[in-house]
């Protein structure tokens, strides 16, 4: 129960997120990098689309489907088994993604961007909070 | 206060919402416990019936502030809906934290309101 609300909260601070960048996008604004000036250089390189599918949207879509199933898990809508299984899948493929985007900023882009890195560090949060619940 | 802090409110209490939504969705009827039993009996429906409709406010309030979208109103609704709350349920050890989340409410609403209400609101005083 404590990891299921833990992983709601990510995944609800990552709509969030990935919300204000899908408008200030659309706005054609910059966005505030509260941390480092690299924000812009990264979200408007052209690496901000993967597939023709810009990351935000890409981002936004996982996080609410990470949150429905860990609503899902909480109240106990079945089968249970299904969606424990697909939350572990859906969370390494992001954080695999996660790891390839940091390197591309780290060595492709070189510029950091303080939103894709909270996103990165939010997925793997959810990573770390799965393996230990599984484990404990 | 209209920046990182706000934020940060509006977030917070728009997961405050949403889990909350969640777990009467989980166990209704055990939230509904908490009803007095003089408010229990003003019930037009079923109370596990009424808890569900309170879970669905609860998620839709949730996800208003959690997109920023009409988020004076979510705040607003919320604001009501806990003063409700603590009418019902009274000031438990519980529900004392309601109280926080009630001032947290009517802060948010204050702040995102639109223009044009401040505008009339400041000339309905004025």
């Amino acid at each position: 129960m404590t990891a299921f609300a833990l992983l709601f909260t990510l995944s609800a601070i990552g709509i969030s997120e990935t919300v204000y960048l899908i408008r200030t996008r659309i706005a054609a604004q910059k966005p505030v990098c509260p941390i480092g000036e690299g924000c812009a250089t990264v979200l408007t390189s052209k690496y901000s689309e993967l597939f023709i599918v810009p990351n935000d949207i890409l981002g936004l879509f996982v996080y609410i489907v990470i949150s429905v199933i860990a609503a899902f898990l909480v109240i106990g809508v079945e089968p249970l088994v299904f969606w424990g299984i697909a939350l572990k899948i859906l969370v390494g493929i992001a954080s695999l993604v996660s790891v390839f985007f940091t390197y591309l900023q780290w060595h492709t882009i070189r510029a950091w961007c303080f939103w894709c890195l909270m996103s990165a560090c939010t997925i793997w949060l959810m990573g770390v909070i799965i393996i230990v619940s599984s484990a404990v | 206060m209209r920046k990182t802090s706000f934020h940060i409110l509006r977030v917070g209490l728009a997961i405050t919402f949403l889990w909350i939504g969640v777990l009467i969705f989980k166990q209704p009827e055990a939230w509904g416990a908490f009803l007095t039993p003089w408010a229990a009996n003003l019930l037009p429906v079923p109370i596990r019936e009424a808890m569900i409709g309170t879970a669905i406010l609860d998620i839709v309030i949730g996800v208003l502030l959690l997109i920023d979208v009409f988020a004076w109103l979510a705040a607003f609704v919320a604001a009501i809906h806990l003063a409700i709350v603590l009418t019902v349920s009274g000031i438990t050890d519980v529900t004392v934290r309601d109280i926080a989340i009630l001032a947290a409410a009517i802060a948010v609403m204050a702040e995102s309101l639109p223009q044009s209400i401040r505008r009339k609101m400041a000339s309905s005083t004025a």
